[in-house]
């Protein structure tokens, strides 16, 4: 009950801040033909986006197709080259300090403070961020049973699991009760069971009212999360829709998935070539798309020992391998 | 690149959230950290003043050996401390992602060397403080004007402070910091008249020995400490203020190039 107050708490002072803190076009982040070069490397090649308030808005796209850097202009911490940045009524270009008065940060690697306790990190982020020290003190408590790390209070942030450092990590970006966070790969390198809690919290937030940006890689957390999404390759955006509207328009109906053992694959690959059926492999599997996205004709493989066919819905990976030609996991 | 120049004004509690931040780290490990602060400039006192002492029956300026070398051995262990506080502690806080997380507040890189700085500045003094209360107790330090050597101690702090994140800015690993000790801080603690005047050197190295930062420093606190201030000990701090003044902006342009890519 007592945290069920909280969040209402939460919810409540959220939903007042969000009022306040719009562009002037009613968004609440606003990139224009943002662009970052590095050498002769466009590593944010001129992309332009809007996040709503209220909404989830994630960036997916592979390592390295500069999610990291449009989140770092985002947030004030790295110039842009050219093009404009709104948050929250804040021009970013021009005051990068301000931005970063009104945002919450997540940033990739938690960067926590091993110096410090799991208090100690909470209270000193929020002073340095500019509450008194009391308003801190009483915050950092508000976060920590929100994110149910209350009991770790005095541990050393060392001691944390690498799910309690994530949370951890987004309990700070929520000291100052930001109206609007970015999170960079809120969950990766974290196991399944920790991904889904973090989910949870992130999916508590959203309900709160809080503006998110988030960057991932993961198809999965995208679809769970996202109201929107764009897909990002080599510094580029490339669609933006909802991951509904995305999947409709990218991917197929069906895919037929194909579990091979390394002596069936041969066969299957003679059977897909000598019938022109588009498939890609990855590892054991074969993934097979039928022409126009309907379900392909593979009678001929059913009698094959060494093979197990199931058949799938399309989702966002196959949204990206269409619009980019690439698998979305290749790390 | 409008980030090239940094926002106007200085927002105090980014310098006074950062040295909270340093201070409450600092006395999590205290026991430790005393021995560094406290335990090992007795020692090295002791040895020097007590030890080598002994030996030396006169020394240009001063009543006693001891009396000579206790101002120099104080500035020394301050500058240790301060370089080590902006070279190896400033490079974890690099490698941690510590100053990439304390930048998702508004904070500028101007205020975090000026956080880390007067962090530097406070170690400097702990350590200045409390080992000349031992040289007081040992009889070492006897003129009132001693209380002086706090101007140095500070001195000391913002430019060795300064000077080390030259090399934490820079440092692509920690075994580059190393040189921090053999380039830096250890030339300056034997050659900067701390164990003998350096008027005794051969006269193509003096010059060489005027331009450490340390010798300056040493020279000032030795002022204090044997109350015979002149106008050398003004020229002496001019140089230290002038030295800082290119050595701070240098610190905040490498490290903006470090941390803001």
């Amino acid at each position: 009950m007592k945290i069920l107050r909280l969040r209402d708490r939460l919810t409540n002072e959220s939903q007042q801040n969000n009022a306040a803190v719009r562009n002037t076009n009613g968004s609440v982040i606003h990139a224009e033909n943002i662009k970052k070069i590095y050498g002769d490397i466009a590593a944010v090649d001129g992309i332009s986006f809007s996040v709503e308030p209220g909404e989830t808005y994630g960036l997916l796209g592979p390592n390295g197709a500069g999610k990291t850097t449009t989140m770092r202009m985002l947030s004030g911490l790295s110039p842009v080259n050219s093009g404009s940045i709104s948050v929250a009524g804040v021009d970013v270009v021009k005051d990068n300090r301000g931005v970063r008065e009104v945002m919450g940060v997540v940033t990739q690697h938690d960067g926590l403070d091993n110096g410090l306790t799991v208090f100690q990190n909470l209270f000193l982020h929020g002073f340095l961020a500019g509450l008194s020290r009391k308003e801190s003190k009483n915050r950092s408590h508000e976060v920590l049973e929100f994110f149910g790390l209350r009991d770790r209070s005095k541990s050393n942030v060392y001691e944390l699991s690498g799910g309690m450092k994530r949370r951890l990590a987004i309990a700070r970006s929520m000291m100052t009760n930001p109206s609007v966070i970015v999170m960079d790969e809120p969950s990766t390198g974290l196991d399944p069971q920790s991904r889904n809690r973090v989910w949870e919290e992130l999916a508590v937030l959203k309900d709160s009212g809080v503006t998110v940006l988030l960057s991932t890689h993961y198809m999965e957390e995208a679809t769970i999360l996202c109201d929107r999404l764009s897909i990002m390759d080599h510094g580029v955006i490339l669609d933006e829709g909802t991951p509904d509207q995305m999947i409709e328009r990218h991917a197929p109906k069906e895919v037929a998935q194909l579990r091979v053992t390394p002596t069936s694959l041969r066969t299957v690959r003679d059977y897909l070539n000598e019938r022109d059926i588009t498939f890609r492999e990855v590892g054991a599997l074969v993934s097979v798309t039928g022409a126009n996205g309907e379900r392909p004709d593979l009678s001929g493989l059913e009698d094959t020992d060494g093979v197990r066919t199931s058949y799938r819905a399309g989702n966002l990976e196959d949204v990206f391998l269409a619009i980019t030609g690439r698998e979305l996991r290749d790390e | 690149m409008n980030f090239a120049i940094p926002n106007p004004g200085i927002r105090r509690r980014s310098v006074t959230g950062l040295w909270l931040r340093h201070a409450v780290s600092f006395v999590r490990y205290w026991k430790i950290v005393l021995t560094w602060v406290l335990i090992e400039p007795v020692i090295i006192l002791v040895a020097v003043g007590f030890g080598v002492g002994k030996l030396v029956e006169e020394v240009e300026g001063a009543p006693s050996y001891a009396e000579f070398v206790t101002p120099g051995l104080i500035m020394g262990n301050a500058m240790f401390h301060a370089l080590f506080e902006t070279s190896w502690n400033a490079y974890n806080r690099i490698d941690n992602d510590v100053y990439e997380t304390a930048l998702t507040t508004p904070i500028t890189i101007t205020e975090i060397t000026m956080g880390d700085i007067l962090w530097a500045v406070t170690r400097s003094v702990m350590t200045v403080v409390g080992t000349a209360i031992v040289a007081f107790l040992f009889g070492w330090l006897n003129h009132w004007e001693a209380v002086g050597i706090l101007i140095p101690a500070v001195m000391v702090g913002i430019t060795f402070g300064a000077l080390g994140f030259l090399f934490s800015a820079v440092a692509p690993h920690t075994t580059f910091l190393t040189l921090v000790f053999t380039l830096v801080a250890s030339p300056m603690f034997f050659f900067s008249g701390s164990f003998f005047p350096i008027s005794i050197l051969p006269d193509w190295v003096e010059p060489v020995a005027w331009v450490m930062p340390l010798t300056s420093a040493v020279h000032i606190a030795r002022g204090f400490a044997l109350g015979s201030l002149d106008i050398t000990h003004l020229w002496a701090g001019l140089y230290m203020v002038a030295l800082t003044a290119v050595l701070w902006p240098a610190a905040i342009v490498l490290l903006r190039r470090r941390l803001i890519k």
